[in-house]
């Protein structure tokens, strides 16, 4: 475990996610598709706070998201799957500051988090059609990747100047 | 001078006179082309005068009034026949709410209002926009609403195309055309056909409308089924009308 989820101001900021995906901005849409946003807020965290924070930050985040939307899709599995690995990817091998391995680690988190869903949309018989799936998981998992290097890089940066005080 | 006046006059007089002659020939022309040119003269002279926007405006202002007229009266009476066939259902009444959230496109298809328990509204309430049937209300709490919209995976409900007197099944496929499914082998069905809720209905307002049918798929098996084009803009409008039952 990191430091940061010591830091109250910090984990506040995930109050952000259900905030921006109830306002979902129009201007921040591809093709009628919101990113991500808890993608977009877990993908810093994990990679500053380690697995352990990562994956109880992915469960708290699934949980509120879960509570947006009716219908019993989750998303908390593979939310918490997500914060444990990118928790990993940030504690081995050297930090990750490219913009273009963030958009990256995003696209797959996104294309992760958007199959979860088409599945169980599906086998729950709320998406009779595939097609609508395939459409919102491409358009969502792309504006979550673009978005990536702006938010993530931000965050990550605040994030790292916070534990080298605290740490 | 006697004799005068049966002088010819000269030539030089004649073609001094030039411009009468044309005029004589002007006059001449009008006639034998029926008033052509005179008729183009006073089509250009007129044209600023000629009847503009203006008028069709005073038109269209006069027909939508008669047709407001003619709707307020025509719903007094149906209302009147369904209360005498005990179709009509007590305290129905119309809450305005605003639009808080909307997600028309993504994983669910949903709208939030600003208004729920406190203000009546309850779970299966009807949702009505400007242009039709939006969708029906999923859950409440004390000061919101969930809306799942028709065109939802999980939205299903019975509707009724009017000119053939159909019943059939309107299935949200999470896309912005819901998918319509008769009940009948041959429903008579052309795209273009207006699809409305069920006049019958009781659990939805009965006789709003939903779409047009826009593709038919005749061979499909076990009966035929289309698409039908909502006629409610889900991504324009700010404020909905919640039938409270």
């Amino acid at each position: 475990m990191g430091v940061l989820h010591r830091q109250g101001w910090c984990g506040a900021t995930g109050l952000a996610v259900p905030l921006l995906s109830l306002a979902s901005p129009a201007f921040l849409k591809i093709a009628g598709v919101a990113p991500s946003w808890a993608v977009l807020w877990l993908l810093p965290w994990a990679l500053v706070d380690g697995p352990g924070s990562g994956a109880v930050a992915g469960a708290a985040l699934g949980l509120v998201l879960d509570a947006l939307h009716s219908g019993d899709a989750s998303q908390v599995p593979v939310l918490v799957l997500l914060g444990w690995w990118w928790g990993r990817i940030g504690r081995r091998g050297a930090p990750i500051e490219r913009s273009f391995s963030l958009g990256l680690l995003a696209l797959l988190g996104a294309l992760a988090l958007g199959l979860s869903l088409m599945l169980q949309l599906f086998w729950q018989g709320a998406l009779p059609l595939p097609l609508a799936g395939w459409h919102t998981l491409v358009a969502q998992s792309l504006v979550t990747a673009l978005l990536a290097p702006l938010v993530c890089s931000l965050l990550l940066l605040r994030w790292r100047q916070v534990v080298g005080w605290r740490g | 001078m006697p004799g005068r006046w049966f002088r010819v006059p000269t030539l030089h007089k004649i073609a001094a006179a030039w411009p009468w002659w044309l005029l004589v020939a002007a006059l001449l022309g009008v006639r034998l082309s029926k008033g052509a040119f005179l008729l183009d003269a006073y089509a250009l002279l007129s044209r600023p005068f000629w009847p503009g926007s203006a008028q069709s405006e005073w038109l269209r202002s006069g027909q939508r009034l008669s047709d407001q007229a003619r709707l307020v009266e025509l719903e007094r009476d149906n209302q009147r026949l369904r209360q005498m066939l005990q179709l009509d259902r007590a305290g129905q009444t119309l809450v305005s709410a605003p639009v808080i959230s909307r997600e028309p496109a993504g994983w669910w298809q949903q709208l939030e209002l600003g208004k729920g328990r406190r203000d009546g509204i309850a779970a299966g309430d009807a949702v009505l926009a400007p242009g039709g049937l939006l969708g029906r209300v999923a859950s409440t709490t004390p000061t919101t609403a969930r809306v799942v919209l028709l065109t939802d995976g999980s939205s299903r409900i019975g509707v009724w195309v009017g000119r053939t007197q159909q019943h059939a099944l309107l299935i949200g496929l999470g896309t912005a055309r819901p998918r319509l499914v008769f009940l009948e082998k041959d429903p008579g069905v052309r795209p273009g056909d207006v699809v409305t809720t069920s006049p019958a209905s009781t659990l939805l307002p009965p006789n709003l409308t939903i779409g047009v049918v826009q593709t038919l798929h005749d061979q499909a098996v076990p009966a035929p089924e289309g698409l039908v084009q909502l006629s409610a803009p889900v991504d324009a409008v700010d404020w909905v009308q919640v039938v409270t039952r």
